[in-house]
């Protein structure tokens, strides 16, 4: 048993690669050999992790990737539990119906990063996704429970669609963002496009906006101005065109 | 044994078994976070009339609350599991909810036992309101007139220890209040502990039942009222015309005792001729704390 697990990215995938075995519960009980056995998709071909990655250290559910994963696609798909540090952008689906532990991205994520599966009702139903740097579309879409954090921009319907949970993304929101919320939280610190079927309801200083900020400040080390932390927010209740009880906080400023 | 004159009897206070909760109030100032706490824990000073037992436990920095805001720390103490949760949901409910700016967080977070109040209270939403969960624990946001009122779902239960106590005996009523107001001082803040009656101080000690009454189940403390000295079995010595006691609830014993420690020796002071302590012999709480002991 091991303290951690390094996956060292060693052959660049050519092609698309679907590794969604790549989950730090799953790893939990694996040994190296177990988990460098563990199937994926390349291109259409099936291979095995150990045919792109060298994997260090055995039986931990504190997994590191090292390497550009931009072709890489649906890491940390189902992953309930332990904890996923990327050093490298990904590609799209990360975390994909999620239900708990934390991934924490360095770098880049493509489409549908905490969503659903491609069909599912549902998106990431539980945990943490920490993503130092941007997004692609649809980010956070569907998603039911969880936290979707993204210090760079959200790409084009971040959030679409959300069940509960709560996405804050610090640049700027993609276009319709928030659109078909039904309940749940968009933080949006930088820019953003209010959706015509929200609906200004006050401005404010939401007290768990203030809680969440300190808490991925100390917890998550995320760099918040205490502006951010105490200021004031736009609330905007939405999506109007679906259930309603959503809301979209757009930080106005101390 | 003597401190700076004043005898400490060789005896124990005998404190008894309470469930207690930890509540942390935060304001917009330490202001409206006092001002919450001070009407939550007011009528709360032995769960004789009360019902239960609350005090404020120290004023918090900024970095030592939840959301980052100045705070107050509270404990609230009650004598069985089943009415705890049911003082606090009528309590938070009238005093923290209804006062302007606070939030309401768990001071026991590591506790096993949890208390649903924040869960009971979430529903004067009205199906207004929402959850949010950060950091695994769940809060919920109650929207009110002022914007929104914030409060943990759970609040944790521990065994704590209500009754601790020491009796000032002074030569005069001038000096038994002095000694207790260095005594209070000297506890005020100290962690784990609080003093729930007005002042930190008790003048109307009381003993079990009564001599006349027969459906009292508490009357004053006979034997210590200085007025009663020539007509019942006083334990006052001839030089003593006032008494005051410190009650002390707390999360555990040894804060108690720490907190009795800084309690005694600051009452000791010139006009107090002993310090002693109230118990049933043994009979009826499972916690002692010796005098000597504590102070040795």
């Amino acid at each position: 048993m091991s303290d951690a697990i390094t996956l060292i990215l060693m052959t660049a995938p050519t092609q698309t690669l679907v590794a969604d075995c790549i989950a730090a519960d799953r790893f939990a009980a694996l040994s190296a050999q177990a988990i460098a056995a563990l199937p994926v998709v390349h291109g259409a071909r099936p291979a095995t992790l150990g045919d792109f990655f060298r994997v260090r250290g055995e039986r931990a559910s504190v997994v590191r990737i090292e390497g550009d994963c931009a072709w890489i696609e649906a890491i940390g798909s189902g992953m309930a539990g332990g904890e996923l540090v990327i050093d490298g952008s990904v590609g799209r689906d990360l975390g994909v119906a999620m239900s708990g532990g934390r991934i924490d991205l360095r770098g880049n994520a493509g489409a549908n990063a905490g969503g659903a599966p491609a069909g599912a009702a549902r998106g990431m139903t539980g945990g943490e996704i920490i993503v130092r740097g941007s997004v692609g579309d649809e980010a956070g879409a569907r998603m039911r429970r969880g936290l979707l954090v993204v210090t760079g921009d959200g790409g084009r319907g971040t959030g679409k669609g959300m069940i509960a949970g709560t996405v804050v993304v610090c640049g700027k929101a993609g276009s319709g963002t928030g659109r078909f919320l039904k309940r749940g939280s968009i933080v949006a610190l930088g820019e953003v496009e209010r959706p015509a079927t929200f609906r200004y309801a006050c401005t404010y200083r939401p007290p768990h906006v203030a809680l969440l900020l300190r808490y991925l400040g100390a917890r998550c080390r995320l760099d918040v101005a205490s502006a951010q932390v105490t200021g004031r927010y736009e609330r905007y209740s939405g999506d109007l065109a679906e259930l309603g009880k959503g809301e979209l906080l757009r930080w106005v400023g101390e | 044994m003597k401190i700076n004159g004043v005898a400490i009897e060789d005896t124990f206070a005998e404190a008894f078994t309470m469930r207690v909760a930890r509540l942390l109030i935060t304001g917009r100032t330490l202001g409206w976070a006092r001002e919450a706490a001070v009407k939550l824990t007011g009528f709360a000073t032995s769960v004789i009339g009360c019902k239960c037992e609350a005090g404020i436990e120290r004023e918090l920095r900024d970095d030592e609350t939840p959301d980052g805001r100045p705070g107050v720390s509270v404990l609230f103490l009650t004598m069985d599991k089943a009415s705890l949760p049911e003082q606090l949901i009528v309590r938070v409910g009238q005093t923290v909810l209804t006062c302007p700016t606070t939030a309401c967080f768990d001071g026991l977070p590591e506790a096993p036992d949890r208390l649903p109040v924040g869960k009971a209270l979430r529903v004067f939403g009205d199906g207004f309101q929402a959850s949010k969960v950060i950091g695994g624990k769940r809060y919920w946001r109650l929207p009110v007139m002022e914007g929104e009122f914030l409060i943990e779902e759970t609040f944790g239960m521990l065994k704590g220890v209500g009754g601790g106590n020491f009796l000032i005996l002074a030569r005069d009523a001038d000096a038994a209040l002095a000694s207790a107001e260095a005594a209070v001082a000297a506890m005020t803040g100290l962690p784990g502990v609080i003093l729930p009656f007005p002042g930190g101080v008790v003048r109307s000690g009381s003993k079990v039942g009564s001599q006349r009454y027969k459906n009292l189940i508490a009357t004053t403390n006979d034997a210590f009222a200085p007025t009663l000295k020539a007509v019942t079995q006083s334990q006052l010595p001839e030089v003593v015309n006032s008494v005051l006691e410190i009650v002390l609830d707390g999360t555990d014993g040894p804060s108690i005792e720490a907190a009795m420690r800084a309690g005694i020796r600051a009452a000791c002071r010139p006009g107090v001729q002993t310090i002693t302590a109230g118990n049933y012999g043994g009979r009826l709480g499972p916690h002692h704390f010796y005098l000597r002991k504590i102070l040795g």
